[in-house]
Parts: structure tokens; sequence; C-alpha cells
């Protein structure tokens, strides 16, 4: 006990030490902002650190359906991705097709996509990706943003083909505009990017610029679809005719989206005039 | 021995007006300040109590650290430096000479004072600046600071020390 005594006695310098280092201490935690801040954060870092450590072991525990769990999701999600992309597509179609001409005349339109298409035969076609189910039918005309594309040949239940103005079996009936006298636009099957109008009679008057466009005297397309431009003009080679080149409006190397046209009194034209020709 | 307390506490308020008034106001380059009141403990007596030597260290610390608003800070970094400074003085004092003495340039030679002067400085600034920082996540910022307030306050404590009289 003395030589206990004696020991804090002797060393007593050591406790003053301590006790003023511990006034020092208290007096920096309370008083001061800074000091105290970073006493709680520094202690709730080695709390989070220590839970941290503790949530990445057991993590791997529950890697399993954790798996599951996310791939199922994602399952969800591109389900809801695939239904709201046909939405969209759905209600940009409809308000492009709204937007066009002619409505109210018979013709009544529907929008597609191209999803096959040639250009290097002689005769080209498109595949396009509405049917009979869509009210497409053989004989209705396509035509895009910028110009004519073709005719409808035949069609599926879900898929058409069309055949364009690059083939040499097309065949429409166009005008200069301007003038009232109608030709014919066919294709020669070399360049992608001209066409001929033929059978011009003499008398038309047209000069190079002028702009081709339906007559809408076939019922297949409304009238005034722009097809091109004139390019040059010439003689047919029997001298009886005129006839010109046409540099085509549409694209057909990057056709994507289409229009068809049909006309609700297309079918009763095309009778009559089927009528008359047998009798 | 009264007249010696009336001279210390004199020195003390000089030093601690000198202090609070001019030096903690100076931050040079934004590292290095001035605790020129740290004359006041090396320049106690070497038979100076441990204890008392930590009391005045502690109040001057504190008074320091009111007027600077950092309570705490100087008055623990203070008590370490007087704590530790008799060891460092002892192994700095001459084996054999048993004298009461102040420390200075006349009593222990001009290199052993700036190695007892910097020791301590180097061990008050070590503690101040890690209290106040409370970090060691900026360890070039915290080594810069000592570094520099120890050159700078071994600077002027030897600029008073060569224009004190000798004793």
């Amino acid at each position: 006990m003395h030589t206990l005594l004696n020991f804090f006695i002797k060393h007593n310098h050591w406790f003053l030490f301590l006790l003023l280092e511990g006034i020092g201490v208290m007096l920096i935690v309370q008083f001061n902002n800074y000091q105290n801040a970073k006493m709680f954060t520094s202690a709730n870092s080695v709390a989070g650190n220590l839970f941290a450590a503790i949530t990445d072991v057991s993590s791997y525990f529950a890697l399993k359906s954790e798996n599951a769990r996310l791939l199922e999701y994602n399952k969800e999600l591109n389900e809801q991705v695939t239904a709201l992309q046909a939405h969209l597509a759905q209600q940009e179609d409809s308000a492009t097709v709204a937007a066009l001409p002619h409505k109210a005349n018979g013709f009544f339109y529907n929008c597609a996509t191209v999803v096959n298409n040639s250009l290097n035969a002689v005769n080209n076609y498109i595949t396009i990706d509405k049917g009979t189910a869509d009210g497409v039918e053989a004989e209705m005309g396509v035509f895009c943003n910028k110009g004519v594309v073709g005719i409808i040949y035949t069609a599926s239940e879900h898929y058409s083909v069309v055949i364009p103005l690059l083939n040499s079996k097309s065949s429409i009936s166009c005008r200069v505009k301007g003038s009232d006298s109608f030709c014919t636009l066919q294709w020669d099957g070399s360049d992608t990017r001209y066409s001929y109008l033929v059978d011009l009679p003499r008398y038309t008057k047209f000069e190079v610029g002028d702009t081709v466009v339906t007559s809408g005297f076939s019922s297949i397309f409304p009238a005034d679809i722009p097809v091109g431009i004139i390019e040059r003009t010439e003689d047919s080679d029997d001298g009886m005719f005129a006839q010109a080149r046409v540099e085509l409006f549409t694209d057909f190397a990057t056709l994507r989206k289409v229009y068809t046209v049909g006309n609700e009194g297309r079918k009763e034209q095309w009778e009559l005039e089927n009528s008359i020709s047998k009798e | 021995m009264t007249s010696n307390n009336l001279i210390r506490i004199r020195n003390f308020v000089i030093l601690a007006f000198i202090q609070v008034l001019i030096f903690s106001q100076i931050h040079l380059f934004g590292y290095a300040t001035a605790h020129i009141y740290l004359i006041f403990l090396l320049k106690l007596p070497r038979f100076t109590s441990r204890n008392e030597q930590m009391i005045w260290a502690f109040l001057f610390g504190l008074v320091v650290d009111i007027f600077g608003n950092t309570p705490g800070i100087n008055a623990c970094a203070a008590t370490a430096m007087a704590f530790a400074r008799g060891y460092i003085l002892e192994s700095f004092t001459q084996k054999g000479v048993a004298d009461d003495f102040v420390p200075g340039i006349h009593t222990i030679n001009v290199a052993g004072y700036i190695m007892y002067a910097t020791l301590c400085l180097l061990l008050f600034y070590t503690v101040l600046f890690l209290l106040e920082l409370f970090t060691i996540h900026y360890p070039l910022t915290l080594l810069a600071s000592i570094a520099a307030s120890t050159l700078l306050t071994l600077l002027f404590t030897l600029v008073i020390e060569c224009f004190t009289r000798k004793k």
C-alpha cells in the first residue's frame, strides 16, 4: 500500500498531464463545432464501414435468388418496352395517315414499312409489311413522303409485293404539271434515278424542269402526287411522239416508310370499264 | 520567489497580448503561424516542477485558445510540450551540470538550444495541427503546416533570444 501510494506520488505529473489533456480534449469536443462534427462523422464512418463489410459478405449468399429476381424483372421490362414501342408506332402511323390529303374523296391510306427491296434487276420488287388483313389489296398505289413508289402487285394476309417504278412492267399514268395531257411513265431498266415519260403527244408543251405528277385518271393514285422532274426531252424512236427523261423524287435505295392508297370506288370503275370493253 | 512569480505573470500577460493581438492573426502562406508565447515555456528554469510547467502551459494555451476561438487545442498542445520539455532539456544538458539554469544560447550552447527548441516546437505543432485538422487525410498539408510553423516560431525564438540580456 505504501509503495503504491509512493508510486502515485512519484508519478503524479502523469496524472496531471492526463487530467489537463482530458480537459483540453473535452473543451475541443464540446466547444468547437468542426471537431464536434468530425468526431461524430468519424464514429459514424467506423460503424458504416463495419456494416458495409458485413453486407459485402452476406450478399454473396443471396446472389442466386437475386439473379433470378433480376432476370424476371428484366423479362418484364423487355415486354413493357416492346408493348410501348408497338403503341408508339401505332400512334405515329395514325397521326401521319390522318394528315394525308384526299381522305374524303374515297381514298383510304395505310402506313407500311419496306421489308425487302431490290434495285439491280430489270424487274425490281419491293415487299412491305401490310397485307389484306390491313386492307391492302392488289392494284393499290404506294407512295412515300417524296413521291410515288409503285403499285401493289399482290397481297398476302400480312405482306404485299409492290411493283415499283423501277420495274419494266411498271406503267403509271402521269401528267406534266401545268398541262392537261396525260402520259405514261416507264422505266428502261438502267439507271435507278431516272424513268421515262413515253407517248407524249408532240403538241404537248413541256420543258426541262417541269414537275411530273400523277394524273389521277387510273384511280389508283389520287391526282397530283409528285413523281419527278423532267431532266431531258427527246423524240421517240419512231419520231411519232415525244418522250422525256424524268429524275425521280423517290430515292428507292433508302426507302423505308411508305403509304398505300386505296380507292373505294376503284372496283366499280374497273368493272364498268371492263363491261364496256367486253361488249 | 514571489518576485519571480510576479515577473512570470508580467511576462505571461505581455506575451499573451503580443500573441493574441499580433502573431495569431498572421498565417504566412496559409501554413505558418508563429506561437511566440511558447518562449515563456521554453525559458522556464530547468528544475521547475513538471506539474507547475504543465499548469502554466495549460493556462497559457487556454488564454490563447479563448481569444483565438479554438478552445482546448493550444491548451492540449502546450501541455504536451511542457510535459516533454524536461526530458528533452535533460538530453541537451552537459553531464555533471547540476545548476537550475534557464535554457538559452549561453547556458546550453547555440546548437543545443536550437535542437532543444526545435524538438519542443515540433512536438507542440504536431499535436496542435493534428487536433486542428482532426484528420490524417491531408498528410501534405499537415506536414507543411508543422514544418513551416516550427521554422517560423524558431526564428522568432532565436531573434528574441539574441536580444535578451544575459543574466
